[in-house]
């Protein structure tokens, strides 16, 4: 029997019991939709993730770390016990040195104030290279550009959400509170910028008792650009600014000069060390597989290394259980198809006793007896398979945008539950499989039956 | 003339709980090329049994069973399946067309069993169904005809293949008697001009009498082969005679 007369003969079998096939068939379209949203929301986490990683300078990146250094918002956890090392200068030539290592820029971080007009705002300035930023994948909005390096004056990046810090001097209340962003065009309008956060704190409240008789410098400094998004959508550059650390550096040597700069290492008599130590080191390697051998590498030199791609592996792991979850609840459902598909077939046997003894007396070959119930059985997991995809797809829509809003919140810029192409082929193929592994002893059957007793005269 | 049946010395025995029936005897015949036979039995007597090992549905127990120089009882069932799709024809009781199928579909499945193409199938079965004087019939599905029309249907669909024999069991079985003529006369005709092999098992005589020969078999034994090409020339001649003394009769008349 040629392949197309195998296809009409089963196709007509399914539409003549349309009920019970519909019924079936609707068993494969839960069963494939359930796998299908699952894993795709396992999917929807995963990619994010990506994508957090890919903003983040991807998976080459690395961040070097050595005694805490800078005084900034953000930690690199217990750190400071492992290593006694700072990262300097010489450090950066160091880790520039290493093999494979395109790039090494010092990173520093620091709190600092921003004023204009009656707002005041708390910003996290972290001071790297332009190469580091550029190497970062920064998103600047248009007509922005990374500031210049080892200029005079200070010039910034805002992260987007970086607004949000501000809040009315006089008033106090803030963003969190009222909901209202400051009337600050951070692109055009000069901000000043307090580096010396002690004293310009001790001026303000007017408690001269730290003995201090130092003022705060207040810096004029420019936007260069600003990072691409609102308030509303989250980046890694959300609440920071970004400045050279050269221009940086040099600003605050001239602040605090004689002094010791808050957060840089002393000596115990209190006066600060010749050299300038940063937070921590960005360094790309060339190439993904060079990877681990530089951070082991830097390892050795005492650095802490944290490496994206380190993240990303216990990530994975986690990511492969929840998708093993999610996809097995959705398995469970497939699995009650596929004996809906087996009781169904049996069903159309017992009911096509009569003919299958016809066909096989008439010179119906077993090979294609077994191929009309596999192909049918099959048929019935295909087609579920594409209508639990086309639900699936709109399931997922729905879901994100019910949590859209939520997920941009959360990074997910796109959207948590994400079925990508290959996901719906193979739940397509995966249905069939469960339908033809479903068919198969009941086609197996209907090719046993004898002529004889299927065709007696009762 | 050449044998395209031959049976020799054919058994079948069924074990009945704890007795041994013997539904075939140590049967020996031979069928002819383009032969009409009946094999004449009471209900039980072994004829359905026969026929089905004829068939290939059955495995004798003991004999040779060779149709066209070929030993079927050694074949396997899917070398029995398409032994049967290259050179047997198949007429059953109870008409056996499928339900979903219309007339000219159920005439063409044979062929959609040998990987005949749909225009040239379709094409075939038409010529058949003219055959069967069923023309008009051929959209209709089984339900929508009488079942004369069907196992005329089925004579159609048994031809369609161009097989070396038809089997026939008890082709008659459900109908009337007045259509079951009809049916006989139309498997007579389409034989004898198509000078095919038929056999057919019935338990009705005077059905069998359509036949060129008549297996008597009781108690899976054939008892006796009663040759009515003889009787039945005879029986032409004198029909004719008849005839023309009517003829004669009328003219004298006038």
């Amino acid at each position: 029997m040629s392949i197309i007369d195998l296809l009409r003969m089963s196709i007509g079998n399914l539409k003549r019991r349309k009920l019970r096939t519909f019924l079936t068939v609707l068993g494969v379209i839960i069963g494939t939709a359930s796998i299908v949203v699952m894993i795709s929301l396992g999917m929807g986490l995963q990619r994010s993730l990506y994508e957090e990683v890919e903003q983040s300078g991807g998976l080459t990146m690395l961040t070097v770390t050595g005694k805490s250094a800078g005084d900034a918002m953000t930690y690199y956890g217990g750190e400071e016990d492992d290593t006694t090392k700072y990262i300097t200068d010489d450090t950066i030539k160091e880790i520039a040195g290493v093999e494979h290592v395109t790039l090494a820029a010092p990173v520093y971080e620091m709190s600092a104030y921003a004023l204009k007009g009656k707002y005041m705002g708390y910003i996290n300035l972290i001071g790297t290279t332009k190469e580091a930023m550029e190497a970062q994948n920064m998103p600047l909005k248009e007509g922005g550009s990374f500031p210049k390096e080892g200029g005079n004056v200070l010039e910034l990046v805002y992260g987007n959400g970086v607004l949000m810090q501000f809040y009315d001097k006089n008033g106090g209340s803030g963003y969190w509170e009222t909901g209202e962003l400051p009337d600050i065009d951070l692109e055009k309008d000069s901000l000043f910028l307090i580096l010396d956060v002690q004293s310009y704190d001790d001026m303000r409240y007017g408690d001269g008792s730290s003995g201090t008789t130092h003022t705060a410098k207040k810096h004029v400094v420019k936007a260069s650009g600003v990072v691409d998004g609102d308030v509303e959508t989250y980046t890694p550059f959300y609440y920071s600014a970004y400045c050279d650390v050269t221009t940086l550096k040099n600003m605050l040597k001239k602040e605090f000069s004689g002094r010791v700069i808050p957060g840089q290492p002393s000596t115990k008599t209190g006066k600060p060390y010749k050299f300038f130590a940063y937070s921590s080191a960005r360094v790309k390697v060339d190439d993904l597989d060079h990877v681990e051998e530089v951070s082991n590498t830097l390892r050795e030199l005492g650095y802490n290394v944290d490496s994206n791609i380190e993240y990303m592996e216990s990530m994975k792991k986690q990511f492969a259980i929840v998708q093993a979850v999610l996809g097995g609840i959705g398995a469970v459902s497939l699995l009650v198809a596929a004996i809906g598909i087996a009781n169904t077939m049996m069903m159309s046997i017992y009911e096509r006793t009569k003919e299958i003894g016809v066909f096989k007396v008439l010179g119906c070959s077993l090979k294609n007896i077994k191929q009309l119930f596999l192909l049918e059985a099959a048929f019935i997991g295909f087609l579920g398979g594409v209508i639990g995809n086309i639900l699936s797809f709109a399931i997922s829509g729905v879901i994100n945008f019910v949590v859209g809003s939520a997920g941009d919140a959360m990074g997910m810029s796109s959207g948590i539950s994400y079925i990508p192409p290959w996901l719906a082929l193979a739940s397509i193929g995966f249905a069939v499989l469960v339908g033809m592994v479903a068919g198969y002893f009941p086609a197996l059957r209907a090719m046993r039956l004898s002529p004889l007793a299927a065709i007696r005269n009762e | 003339m050449e044998n395209v049946i031959e049976v020799h010395n054919l058994y079948k025995l069924y074990r009945v709980g704890d007795s041994v029936v013997r539904a075939l005897n140590g049967v020996d015949f031979e069928i002819h090329q383009g032969e009409f036979c009946a094999i004449v039995g009471t209900s039980g007597s072994g004829k359905s049994t026969l026929l089905n090992m004829l068939a290939g549905l059955e495995k004798p127990t003991k004999g040779e069973i060779i149709i066209g120089g070929q030993h079927i009882e050694k074949l396997k069932e899917d070398e029995l399946v398409s032994f049967r799709r290259d050179n047997v024809g198949f007429i059953f009781q109870s008409f056996h067309l499928i339900g979903t199928m219309n007339a000219l579909e159920n005439v063409a499945l044979p062929l959609t069993f040998r990987g005949e193409g749909r225009t040239s199938r379709l094409k075939k079965a038409d010529q058949m169904l003219e055959l069967v004087n069923l023309k008009k019939h051929k959209k209709h599905l089984p339900n929508q005809m009488s079942g004369g029309q069907q196992q005329r249907v089925g004579v159609a669909r048994a031809l369609v293949v161009n097989p070396k024999i038809i089997f026939a069991d008890e082709p008659t079985g459900n109908l009337d008697s007045h259509t079951s003529e009809e049916v006989m006369k139309l498997m007579q005709d389409v034989v004898r001009k198509q000078n095919k092999t038929l056999v057919m098992v019935t338990h009705d005589d005077h059905l069998a009498t359509y036949a060129d020969r008549v297996f008597h078999i009781i108690d899976g034994e054939i008892v006796r082969i009663e040759d009515n090409r003889g009787r039945k020339e005879a029986l032409q001649t004198l029909k004719e005679e008849k005839k023309e003394k009517k003829a004669e009769n009328k003219e004298q008349r006038v």
